[in-house]
């Protein structure tokens, strides 16, 4: 998995690309999760239209990293998902939990009220 | 086709990542695509992960077995571990609801039942717990 971390129009954007599963570089997402709530950065836009596998591990990195935001004050939402990943989703029902947008301008526009 | 692979791991989530590589190889060798390879050693790290989990509470000294056989148009994995836990037949059938839908945990058989497309649980002739996993071959 690769991380790449920008901030557009204020709000944090983290792209992920290839497979999110068990490993080292979970923790590396768990840190930018934490980065970004130790630093106030508030909403966070997860771009996933790059991400081929996730499995349970990374989805519990994703719910921990979305409550977490919730805790202080913020919001997570994601861009993007693949068929496959949404279809994750779907089936864990954390599509009910998640924010979900296709468009980045519209999803930087919807964290910045 | 493959025949009587045998793998002993310990319940030690450090060994994930390359049991997860050489199940991905064996699907390829068995002539699943490339990409199903990846969804195939997904969903059998899962039913893994949980094992070494539920079954041997994480004692490293406890192994998961892993047996590994190729029969005409399909993949079959047996995964023991050392618990005599009986998963409820529903088990990941269904996500959770309330604080289960938001814990950061506990879909993982949930994904590997529908990555997997047969996934059962039962005992071994030893009483001690074990997964049936099957991967269809076309």
């Amino acid at each position: 998995m690769k991380i790449k971390e920008e901030i557009k129009d204020g709000i944090k954007v983290i792209r992920l690309s290839g497979k999110v599963i068990s490993g080292p570089d979970l923790m590396d997402l768990k840190t930018v999760f934490q980065t970004s709530i130790n630093n106030n950065m508030g909403n966070v836009l997860l771009d996933l239209s790059r991400v081929a596998w996730m499995d349970s591990s990374g989805l519990g990195v994703l719910v921990s990293g979305h409550t977490s935001l919730a805790r202080e004050g913020g919001r997570m939402a994601i861009l993007n998902a693949t068929k496959k990943i949404n279809e994750l989703f779907i089936i864990t029902k954390l599509i009910t939990i998640f924010e979900t947008f296709t468009d980045e301008n519209e999803a930087l526009a919807s964290l910045k009220e | 086709m493959l025949k009587g692979i045998v793998l002993k791991i310990p319940s030690d989530g450090s060994v994930v990542e390359s049991v997860q590589i050489f199940v991905e190889k064996v699907g390829i060798t068995s002539g699943v695509s490339e990409e199903d390879a990846t969804g195939l050693s997904i969903a059998v790290m899962e039913v893994v992960k949980n094992a070494m989990e539920h079954g041997n509470g994480g004692d490293p000294k406890k192994a998961v077995t892993i047996y590994i056989d190729a029969f005409p148009g399909r993949l079959q994995f047996l995964i023991d571990d050392c618990g005599t836990w009986q998963p409820d037949a529903d088990l990941g059938h269904e996500p959770g609801e309330g604080e289960a839908l938001i814990s950061s945990r506990g879909r993982g058989v949930l994904i590997a039942r529908n990555l997997a497309r047969w996934l059962d649980y039962g005992l071994n002739p030893e009483g001690k717990t074990r997964a049936t996993l099957i991967w269809p071959l076309s």
